[in-house]
């Protein structure tokens, strides 16, 4: 049974999380900033009625920021009842999983992910990180003031 | 698919109309006990205690939960029995049943929580039975026992195979029925119809087997069950295990033997409670929440419209007429608004109705005799405050238990009587605001003991010995208590309190009681506001949490000398008081704003005033409160977030609990 995958890209790599986990997707027109959030935190937007925390995945994923440009998207995802945007550089592509394409993680990575990658998937040439969308929006204040 | 979709619906409104059956039967079980132990009986409650259950056990059962089934089939049996003998129950079985029904609370919160729903405890279940057996009296005749049978499994039977029933009972023997679910998961287990009876053919005799028709769910795919009919010299547990099933799903059928009933005794059950209060729709505030989630967007439609209507004023178009359409849809918008907060009001006697039971725990629990007078009158709360309150309100009276009452023989060598008084009472107040006491006559808080603990100055003024006892982690025993050990501390009640735009006080004197007052508003949702600008962004705060917009001038501005190479503190003097001044955008590292401010709004906290700086004033609307709850987003002094039309968020700023959270930093030795 292959699973619906939603891929985006930080950084020049390739994630993806499960379409279920998906509330949808927007283009990235800036958020109202929160001072005093957790590390990462870029601002609050709405969407559809309901105001989320937008999480830049690049500060999270410890790499340089940059300017949001028009490819940047919000990964908009659903945790139970919290809904945090992931902030990504670019969104296109929906993909099918199959379960043997899918293999743990290295152990080095898996190391030193903080444990944001959960699987790594093969396709050819192509690997593909599976974030654990709970680790990545994990309640624990990186840098709390 | 659908299937799945109905069931998940129908989970839901189990959950809340078992929730209401629970707390019936805690009422109706404090009630027994309180005029068991004035000698007397309470038909009407063992009544009430009786339909909540049965009620509970049929909706349980429709649903599959098998553990609250077989839970409650016991308390049930009891108490038909009870109800029987005219309302007599041993005192001694109030503690075992209020154990039943908080083990049946439990289950039901699990399912609400999507949580798997623990098997019945078997010891629980076996002492329940003990209890069936003991009630009302225990003369037990040999050789004439009653059967209790569902009326579908009694119509099934034969005469004959009650009489074998009862002659099993008769040799001492016990009549058990036992519930199998077939499904193709048990089939592939090993578990057949054919397997279960060759099991339990060699621990007794079996009656009857009985098919029983059930909704078809995930667990019983089939929509059938078979309950088997056995005479068993085993026990229950014995049975559940040759079956391979939860020991909840095992009954006893034998019937404790109440006055003059000889035979099989079908089924006569009471008459289901008729819709009691008539009229009355029960709905989920989630619901609720969406209606006022809409109307938000009414609302901000409105501020898009009226803008519109402005520019084209501004253009020099003719508006009166669309002017007045403008007020009247206002004046609908605002009525609409009303009536939709009354829907989500609650008496607050319902809020405080799980408290004597909360409070009969914690007297057993700590030996010391509480009297508990509530009241709420006819003040109503919204549902959502009510909510977010409740756990407050716990805290605050298990530490009256707890910590605050002296022990009887402490109290009466105090000349004081050996119960203490608890008095929970609430009124509204004009401004929509609710006050809410919590006082006790117990040994009040020593100063010197919580500024010793606290390793801080011992505080000159209860305000000051409540902002101690509200530090995150302090607690006054070095023992934790059994009830009182876990859970949250007064910082947390205190932050709670100031959430819903509110205010705790205390009064105390060592050797007289405490008193804590809450101050909340009756409802959060939509609040009057001011905006305002600081360093291009644009903020929120709401207009009853200010209490003065004052004019900055620069001159008159007192700096005092920096201390760590920060802002130099600056003061403003206002009607002989000295204000210091907090420069918004420099606290939220906003940017530089370029000059000085002109506006600043004062706050008050604690009688302390603190005025906070900002670029202007925008002006003054009604706003839709989203309360921020992620913890990626949780601040100190900002409270939520609204739309002001743009289709962007703003920013709603608490700025009494920012001027609180300044005021504890400055008290902070320094590091």
């Amino acid at each position: 049974m292959s699973i619906l995958h939603v891929v985006f890209k930080v950084g020049g790599t390739e994630y993806a999380m499960p379409a279920d986990e998906v509330l949808q997707m927007e283009s990235y027109g800036g958020a109202t900033p929160v001072p005093g959030a957790a590390r990462g935190v870029v601002g609050i937007v709405q969407v559809r009625g309901r105001v989320v925390p937008v999480l830049d995945l690049r500060a999270r994923f410890g790499l340089e920021p940059i300017a949001a440009t028009l490819n940047s998207r919000l990964v908009v995802g659903q945790d139970g009842a919290r809904s945090v945007a992931l902030l990504v550089d670019s969104a296109r592509e929906v993909l099918k999983l199959d379960p043997e394409q899918i293999e743990p993680p290295p152990p080095m990575m898996a190391d030193d992910s903080q444990g944001f990658v959960r699987a790594v998937a093969r396709m050819g040439e192509r690997l593909v990180m599976l974030i654990d969308f709970k680790r990545v929006i994990g309640e624990e204040r990186l840098h709390g003031e | 698919m659908s299937d799945v979709v109905d069931l998940a619906e129908f989970r839901t409104a189990f959950v809340v109309e078992a929730e209401e059956l629970l707390t019936t039967a805690n009422t109706s079980l404090l009630d027994i006990e309180k005029a068991l132990r004035a000698g007397n009986k309470n038909i009407r409650a063992v009544r009430e205690l009786f339909r909540a259950v049965h009620t509970i056990k049929g909706l349980s059962s429709m649903v599959g939960i098998e553990p609250v089934v077989g839970i409650a089939h016991r308390l049930e049996t009891t108490l038909r029995a009870a109800d029987r003998a005219g309302g007599s129950l041993a005192l001694e079985s109030i503690d075992t049943l209020l154990e039943g029904v908080r083990a049946i609370a439990k289950r039901v919160r699990a399912l609400a929580d999507g949580q798997p729903v623990a098997e019945a405890p078997s010891e629980l279940l076996d002492r329940l039975e003990r209890l069936e057996s003991a009630t009302p009296s225990t003369a037990r005749q040999s050789g004439a026992g009653a059967l209790i049978l569902d009326a579908e499994i009694a119509g099934k039977l034969g005469a004959q195979d009650q009489a074998q029933l009862l002659e099993g009972l008769a040799q001492g023997r016990r009549a058990l029925r036992v519930d199998f679910i077939p499904s193709p998961l048990r089939a592939e287990a090993g578990s057949t119809i054919t397997s279960v009876r060759a099991r339990v053919a060699k621990i007794g005799d079996i009656v009857k087997v009985v098919p029983i028709s059930v909704p078809v769910t995930a667990d019983a795919p089939g929509g059938l069950k078979f309950g088997l009919l056995v005479v068993t010299s085993e026990s229950a547990q014995a049975l559940a295990d040759a079956v391979g099933v939860d020991p909840g799903m095992v009954y006893s059928l034998a019937a404790p033997p109440a006055a003059g009933i000889l035979g099989a005794v079908l089924e006569a059950e009471p008459e289901e409670p008729s819709v009691s209060r008539h009229g009355v729709v029960r709905v989920d505030v989630e619901r609720l929440d969406d209606v006022m989630e809409r109307l938000s967007t009414l609302v901000v439609t409105r501020f898009r419209l009226s803008r519109a209507l402005a520019e084209l004023a501004a253009a020099g178009a003719d508006v009166r007429a669309l002017a007045q359409i403008m007020n009247e849809n206002g004046r609908q918008l605002r009525d609409l608004r009303a009536a939709i907060l009354r829907v989500r009001m609650v008496p607050v006697s319902e809020v405080f109705e799980r408290v004597p039971l909360l409070v009969r725990g914690l007297s057993r629990a700590t030996g010391k005799q509480v009297r508990l007078v509530i009241d709420a009158g006819t003040a109503e709360v919204d549902k959502g405050v009510a909510e977010r309150l409740f756990p407050a309100v716990v805290h605050l009276v298990r530490n009256a238990v707890d910590h605050a009452f002296e022990s009887p023989d402490e109290r009466t060598r105090a000349g004081k009587p050996a119960e203490g008084a608890l008095t929970i009472a609430c009124f509204e107040r004009t401004n929509s605001q609710l006050e809410l006491t919590i006082s006790d006559d117990g040994r009040g808080i020593d100063r010197k003991l919580v500024a010793d603990r606290a390793h801080r100055p011992l505080p000159d003024s209860d305000a000051a010995l409540l902002e101690l006892l509200c530090l995150p982690g302090l607690s006054t025993r070095d023992e934790a208590t059994m009830t009182s050990g876990r859970g949250m501390g007064m910082d947390i009640v205190k932050r709670t309190v100031e959430q819903l735009g509110g205010e705790l006080t205390l009064q105390t004197r060592v050797g007289v009681g405490t008193r804590f007052v809450m101050h909340v508003p009756v409802s959060i949702s939509i609040v009057d506001a001011f905006t305002f600008e600081c360093a291009a962004q644009r903020f929120v705060v709401p207009v009853t949490m200010v209490e003065e917009v004052v004019d900055i001038d620069p001159a008159r501005l007192v700096r005092g000398p920096t201390r760590r190479g920060g802002e130099a503190p600056r003061l403003l003097e206002r009607r002989n008081e000295t204000v210091p001044v907090v420069q918004l955008e420099s606290l939220f590292r906003l940017g530089d704003r370029g000059g000085e401010a002109r506006k600043a709004l004062v706050v008050r906290r604690n009688g302390e005033p603190m005025a906070f700086s900002v670029d202007r004033m925008l002006g003054q609307q009604e706003v839709v409160v989203r309360p921020l709850e992620d913890p990626l987003v949780r601040v100190i002094g900002i409270s939520g977030a609204t739309d002001l039309g743009d289709g962007r968020p703003t920013l709603v700023l608490d700025l009494a609990a920012l001027s609180g959270a300044l005021s504890a930093a400055t008290l902070e030795p320094a590091a």
